[in-house]
């Protein structure tokens, strides 16, 4: 495997010891900072602790000091843990059950763990540590022993978490890779562990670990996906371990119990080593398509195919994940990391925004192989949405992350498509993986944006913004998943047997429908669950208390999907015609659509997004909701404008959980294992620690996104954060007619209501592109607007300053949707100054903006600009339709207007070659009527010289020629006086163009006309600039850029 | 519109649906255009719409036999386009009729041989009418006009169909020339470029073997694009082509290409006679060529003026401006005549203060300098053939032909 020598590589490169205690010492500042200053709760503390733990089965990995290492981050992690509460323990549950899925679909591999134990070397030891903790996850013992087993293997371990590093920076790209490797390696993981261990032991321990586990195993496990699908798993394995060390046992089982399970099922199927190649396949393909859609990608490409690469793909990573990669040199910082160092690291982060787009593809592609390997995809998923958290950021900021967007789901699309037919079985772990990691990363998401909120607020939603597209894509798909369980659930329903917690569940997804339309939505879905569910047997044995009602929404969901993303993309808050832009901005626009109409969109894609959403609707669908609903509220109280969209999003997750459920269940062993793990998983999710957490969640993000943050959100989270943010989809789904069309929805969204209202009372900004939804904190409101433009028009600085100011005040108008005399003001005074500097482009740009303002009846100085536009159609177009029609849109009034009076002479002088008028003109031309001639002056002039040339004989004084066209500046052809400059420059330019002079006998400089007639000729010019002036060089405007 | 039973209007609506798919099954092109014309407002047609109105569930007699509900796809948006067109709702009108025409279009590219071409003709025809009308009705709801752009997209596809070998290509040229008029009225030109080039380069296909009137439309258009381009000679060659082509009965359609052909001919220096003018209603060139024979430049601009808004509409105006050089040839050359009946030795010499003079007795202010600049740009386009002195500020005049006719050349430019 290449991961694997590229695993190797990086051991080398870098020592695990220091690796591990620098991972340490990150996740506890990073995590800290993060997430205790927002909230200390169980959540945050399950985050961090995820997190250190990551790390530290990391380093347990890298080497037997690792462990220690690993031990004392735990330990610092399990404090933080503790400290925070149990709630990260419940939190941990709720986790759990989404890894009990994870395990009833490893349970279901299991039969193949058996054989994975004796086969796999290195990889058996990890896999033999995995297979351990899953199966012992509540014996720490065993996680210490998957870490001795692991710690011969020290070198792979410290691979792994290199790998994992370069995975994460490849992460988009690797994330399906490292899916696949993942597999691989922990399908032999798995078969260490046997089958027996995971069902039993891993179950419940997972359930309560999986929280945490799935948050730390999405670190590792992008880690170890991206250095080597074997390596990856035991770094998985070792991660759970350490997890366990640290905090439980069951911790650590949960872990591995999610690893083991995505091994396992691969190994189970006996097509694990099918799988495997699919995934090494897929990941090849994957890295191809980073390496050619992004740069940042291929990195990560690069550590697959060569281990020295690798490393430079992890630093790469870490450009990415950015921040966390390049301090943590250690592998797995990156993953843990990355939401802190993506908010510290704004450089970083940056140069990882390329990859951070990445990440967003492969995390598209991740979720597929999610699918096909439950738990690795999971850790995938999660690092997916770590990275993309950061990545959105970074890609906000560099507005890389509209095209990143786009990269990623075409690749996610691929991937879902192979992953899907190698992979359906695994789907119901992968989807409750997958869930979990989406909510990770939404948190992270969250955290991002709140940490970078100080130094980028900004970048922060739009962050999120970015984030938003891939989600949506994800969601589309997602739908399609749903209605396909839900028709197994109809059909399940019809026969009539139903369990108790069935019945509950039923009325819990009704108590959701606020409408009559969301209650037919709901029947459906439930049908198709119950369907599914009998299909698969699990009926009976699921944990119906703990399904997610997500999937009543969904359905909704899905048409919401559809009709929210385009919103979402397009960013609510922005009235500018937000269709139009998230079309072109977000490229995940395009694919909503398609989800709108299921049927064209790709299976593959629906798969993908349906394992996303999976994750969540399948377990711990309490769990996934509290997390959901955290998110939500997050996003929710962040960007109040942006709820919808974010809604939209969770709602595809929820819907995508709920298909994964379905395919889940289609494996009726897993299933079974499932449902044990659901109902452990369930009832953590419940507990106060739960909430706990979910109310340290939410505070995190009120604390970042504190101005704009909905208290109400906040305080309605704990209660029924689920059932609020579900009902909100609903009702957004509602309102955008569930039948209809993405499209029409988005028509009918109000976008006056959702048009951003600035709030940043600076008066200087510097222009920047929008890459996503403005931020209400950086656009500036009317009454400021209008004092920088004073500011502007006083300002003394060049014109760069002035044209970069004006951009910024126009981006600013056009995002609030101003369309009154200031927005004329700001284009005129634009215009002009543009007119001034002689850039055409710029000016254009502000002559089509202000015509349609005149259009629109606003004053202004409409006459000027006309006068204007035909001098440019005039002098710079030279189009004769252009033109005449022009000239026939003059209205009889206009006609006398001085301005259109002087640009019509100008015409007549230019089409009859009358170069006595137009210098006459030139010279008394009104406004800056002369400033757009001037860029016809030298035309005209060689035009000239050339026709006197021909028609004068024998010769013609010098002084004349300078008279008449303009070089002596005076007003009534009395040169005579001010001969000097005017004659010396006439004479200069004759002899730039080749005239022949002689002077006659009273010494006077005369052209003779025979000589010159064929000497004349139109010299280049030597300091062309495209846009006509040469103070806007290219030298010359670096130069002045630093302002 | 008197009563209309129940039974009458079902009757009728029958007959219409046996009539399609008879001219279809015979191939019969002449009765599926009539059937089809929805504008033609002809007797069977409205009796048609005002069935449909009384009978409204057509679409179930469509599905009753497979003989109809074949062209179910294109007969039941028919339907519902008459009925609109019946109730003055061309919007939906156009609606409806765009989606017959979506697929008749498919339908017609299955039939093997051309017969329909004639009902496709209908099809093109109609769908730009109805879009002009529904633009119409929508600038008069103060919405935007859009439609005959779509119906524009949509003609471009019939052109796909047309355009490739076979006997189907002879319609390429009808729908060529429906595509200028809306490209024209839309004022995209630019558009027509691609279709002409495909015209123009396709050797399979002798461009004298499309019909006739199509040939003297297409003439007549792209006429019209050269005389944009001021390309008089091939505007010449092509306006003419039209105008001798072109049905002597059919004034309208001759008055509009001499609109175009009379100013190019200006410019190459042939002047139209009177007759011609007035049999065709251009009285608006009168006094351009009054001007040009007179060397008036007051009259010429004065009749610039005048008309202005006319020849800006029609596009002549650049070129009816520069005719100004001519008059001032004709101007000079009449100068020349005088003083070489006073002088005939000193004739070639004239000097700028008698042009000057001139141009003030037709009340035109013109400094020296400016007329020293006209007469430079005279001798340099070749009108004036000769010299001019700046010292002594006189035009010197070749003594053989000093004022060259343009012989159906241009203007040098």
């Amino acid at each position: 495997m290449m991961n694997q020598g590229v695993n190797t590589q990086t051991i080398a490169s870098a020592d695990p010891n220091s690796l591990e205690g620098q991972y340490v010492v990150d996740v506890n500042q990073g995590q800290a900072s993060l997430y205790n200053p927002s909230a200390n709760e169980s959540e945050a503390a399950s985050w961090t602790m995820h997190r250190v733990d990551n790390h530290s089965t990391e380093n347990g990995f890298l080497s037997n000091s690792s462990y220690h290492h690993d031990h004392q981050t735990q330990q610092l992690a399990r404090s933080a843990q503790d400290n925070l509460n149990t709630a990260s323990l419940a939190s941990s549950s709720t986790q759990g059950t989404s890894v009990t899925q994870d395990y009833g679909s490893y349970a279901a591999y299991n039969p193949t763990d058996p054989y994975g134990y004796g086969s796999s070397g290195y990889s058996n030891y990890y896999n033999n540590v995995y297979q351990q903790q899953p199966n012992h996850p509540y014996s720490q013992q065993q996680p210490s022993q998957a870490y001795s087993q692991q710690q011969p293997s020290q070198a792979y371990s410290q691979q792994q978490p290199s790998q994992a590093y370069s995975q994460q920076q490849p992460s988009q790209a690797y994330s399906q890779q490292q899916p696949s490797h993942q597999y691989s390696s922990t399908g032999g993981a798995y078969q260490n562990t046997g089958a027996p261990y995971q069902p039993l032991s891993s179950i419940p321990n997972t359930g309560s670990y999986t929280g945490t586990t799935s948050y730390s195993t999405t670190y590792y496990n992008p880690g170890d996906y991206q250095t080597a699908g074997g390596y990856p798993s035991s770094g998985y394995s070792n991660q759970t371990s350490l997890w366990n060390d640290p905090n439980n046992a069951n911790y650590t089982s949960h872990q591995y119990s999610t690893h083991a399970p995505d091994t396992t099922s691969a190994y189970s199927s006996g097509t694990a080593a099918s799988m495997s190649m699919n995934y090494e396949q897929h990941h090849k393909q994957w890295a191809d398509y980073y390496s050619q859609t992004e740069v940042s990608c291929a990195p990560g490409t690069e550590h697959l195919s060569a281990a020295s690469t690798s490393n430079q793909g992890s630093a790469v990573v870490s450009g990415v994940y950015p921040t966390s990669n390049t301090q943590p040199p250690s592998s797995y910082t990156p993953a843990s990391w990355r939401p802190e160092s993506a908010s510290s690291d704004l450089p970083s982060l940056q140069t990882g925004s390329t990859i951070s787009s990445a990440h967003d593809g492969w995390k598209q592609g991740t979720p597929s192989f999610q699918n096909h390997h439950a738990s690795p995809t999971l850790p995938h998923f999660q690092i997916s949405l770590e990275s993309k958290a950061s990545h959105d950021n970074i890609q906000e900021q560099q507005k890389n992350a509209p095209q990143t967007p786009n990269s990623q789901f075409p690749a996610a699309h691929q991937m879902t498509q192979s992953y899907q037919s190698t992979l359906q079985n695994a789907p119901s772990l992968d989807t409750r993986r997958v869930s979990r990691i989406q909510i990770p990363t939404n948190p992270r998401i969250a955290s991002n944006l709140a940490l970078g909120l100080s130094k980028t607020d900004k970048d922060g939603p739009t962050n999120s913004a970015a984030a938003k597209p891939a989600y949506i894509s994800v969601s589309m798909p997602k739908s399609n998943d749903k209605v396909l369980s839900n028709d197994a659930t109809n059909s399940m329903l019809k026969p009539g047997m139903f369990p108790n917690s069935l019945r509950r569940y039923v009325e819990r997804a009704f108590n959701l429908c606020k409408y009559d339309t969301q209650r037919v939505a709901c029947q459906d879905i439930m049908k198709e669950i119950i369907t599914k569910a009998t299909a698969d047997g699990t009926l009976n044995t699921r944990d119906w208390d703990a399904e997610p009602l997500f999937a009543i929404p969904n359905t909704e969901a899905v048409n919401m999907d559809s009709q929210c993303s385009t919103p979402v993309s397009s960013l609510p808050r922005y009235k500018r015609s937000p269709s139009r832009r998230s079309k072109s901005r977000w490229e995940p626009l395009p694919e909503e659509k398609s989800v709108d109409k299921p049927v064209s969109i790709s299976n593959d894609v629906v798969k993908y997004d349906g394992w996303e959403k999976k994750p969540p609707s399948l377990n711990s669908e309490s769990k996934w909701n509290a997390l959901n609903n955290m998110k939500f509220s997050l996003s929710e109280k962040k960007l109040p404008s942006k709820n919808t969209q974010r809604p939209a999003k969770r709602q595809h997750l929820a819907g995508g959980l709920n298909a994964p459920n379905n395919d889940a269940s289609s494996d009726s062993d897993k299933e079974q294992s499932l449902t044990a793990y659901y109902s452990s998983a369930i009832s953590i999710a419940n507990t106060p620690e739960e909430t706990k957490r979910r109310e340290s969640r939410s505070k995190r993000f009120e604390k970042g996104q504190g101005h704009r943050a909905e208290i109400n959100y906040l305080k309605q989270k704990n209660a029924g954060a689920g059932n609020l943010y579900s009902r909100r989809t609903s009702a957004l789904m509602i309102s955008k007619s569930f039948d209809d069309s993405g499209s029409k929805a988005v028509e009918d969204i109000d976008w006056d209501a959702l048009t951003v209202k600035g709030t940043c009372q600076e008066i200087e900004k510097r222009y920047l592109r929008l890459t996503s939804a403005p931020d209400p904190s950086s656009v500036r409101p009317e009454e400021v607007l209008e004092k920088a433009l004073l500011m502007v028009q006083n300002s003394q600085k060049n014109y760069l300053y002035k044209c970069d100011q004006l951009k910024s005040i126009r981006q600013d108008l056009t995002v609030q949707r101003i369309q009154n005399q200031l927005t004329v003001k700001v284009y005129e005074t634009h215009a002009r100054l543009s007119l001034e500097a002689g850039d055409l482009p710029e000016y254009n740009q502000c002559q089509s903006q202000l015509k349609t303002l005149y259009a629109e009846g606003i004053e202004g100085c409409d006459m000027e600009f006309a006068a204007y536009n035909l001098l440019c159609v005039i002098l710079h177009s030279n189009n004769n339709r252009d033109l005449v029609s022009s000239m026939s849109r003059l209205t009889e009034g206009s006609k006398k207007d001085k301005a259109v009076k002087h640009a019509l002479a100008v015409r007549a002088a230019v089409t009859s070659g009358n170069y006595v008028m137009f210098f006459r003109l030139y010279e008394d031309a009104p406004n800056l009527n002369s400033c757009l001639m001037d860029l016809y002056v030298e035309k005209m002039r060689y035009r000239a010289v050339s026709c006197m040339s021909r028609s004068y004989r024998p010769t013609i004084p010098v002084s004349y020629i300078a008279r008449v066209l303009g070089f002596c500046r005076t007003s009534d052809g009395n040169d005579e006086d001010s001969d000097g400059s005017g004659l010396v420059e006439c004479l200069e330019w004759m002899k730039a163009h080749g005239a022949c002079l002689a002077s006659d006998d009273g010494g006077e400089i005369q052209l003779d006309t025979k000589a010159s007639s064929s000497s004349l000729y139109m010299p280049e010019p030597e300091d062309a600039v495209a846009h006509g002036d040469a103070n806007l060089a290219v030298n010359d405007f670096l130069t002045r850029t630093s302002l | 519109m008197a009563y209309l039973s129940m039974g009458e209007a079902h009757r009728r609506i029958t007959e219409y649906l046996n009539r399609f798919s008879d001219a279809v099954s015979f191939q019969d092109g002449a009765s599926l255009k009539q059937l089809l014309s929805v504008s033609s407002n002809s007797p069977s047609l409205l009796s048609l719409a005002d069935s449909l109105n009384v009978f409204q569930d057509a679409n179930r007699l469509i599905k009753q036999s497979e003989k109809y509900s074949q062209f179910g796809e294109i007969i039941a948006p028919f339907f519902r386009c008459m009925q609109s067109y019946r109730t003055g709702n061309l919007l939906d009108a156009y609606h409806a009729f765009e989606k017959a025409a979506n697929a008749f279009l498919p339908e017609f590219r299955n039939w093997e041989s051309a017969w329909a071409l004639e009902a496709l003709y209908v099809v093109a025809y109609e769908i730009r009418i109805l879009a002009e009308r529904a633009d119409r009705e929508l600038a008069f709801n103060g919405k935007s006009p859009e439609k005959l752009k779509g119906a524009g997209s949509f003609l471009m596809k019939v052109f796909g169909v047309l355009a490739g070998k076979g006997p189907k290509r002879v319609g390429a040229l009808y729908v060529t020339c429906q595509l200028f008029k809306i490209y024209f009225k839309l004022g995209t030109v630019n558009l027509c470029r691609s279709v002409i080039r495909s015209i123009e380069t396709a050797r399979i296909f002798d461009f004298e073997e499309f019909p006739k009137r199509d040939k003297v439309t297409y003439m007549y258009y792209t006429g019209r694009l050269e005389v944009f381009n001021e390309n008089f000679p091939a505007a010449d060659h092509k306006l003419s082509y039209a105008l001798m082509h072109c049905h002597p009965h059919n004034e309208a359609n001759i008055r509009m290409i001499l609109k175009y052909l009379i100013p190019v001919k200006l410019s190459i220096g042939i002047l139209p006679k009177d007759w011609l003018l007035e049999k065709y209603g251009l009285v608006e060139y009168n006094n351009v060529i009054q001007a040009l024979k007179r060397g008036d430049l007051r009259l010429l601009r004065e009749a610039l003026q005048e008309h202005e808004d006319r020849f800006l509409r029609s596009g002549v105006f650049l070129v009816l401006e520069k005719l100004e050089l001519q008059v001032y040839q004709r101007l000079l050359k009449k100068i020349y005549i005088i003083q070489k009946q006073r002088d005939p030795s000193k004739a070639h010499q004239m000097k700028l203060e008698v042009i000057v003079k001139a141009l003030k007795w037709l009340e035109i202010d013109m400094d020296l300098d400016e007329v020293e600049c006209i007469v430079a740009i005279l001798i340099y386009k070749n009108l004036v053939k000769g010299y001019f002195a700046h010292k002594s500020k006189v035009v010197v005049l070749s003594k053989q032909d000093p004022f060259p006719k343009l012989n159906s050349k241009p203007v040098n430019s």
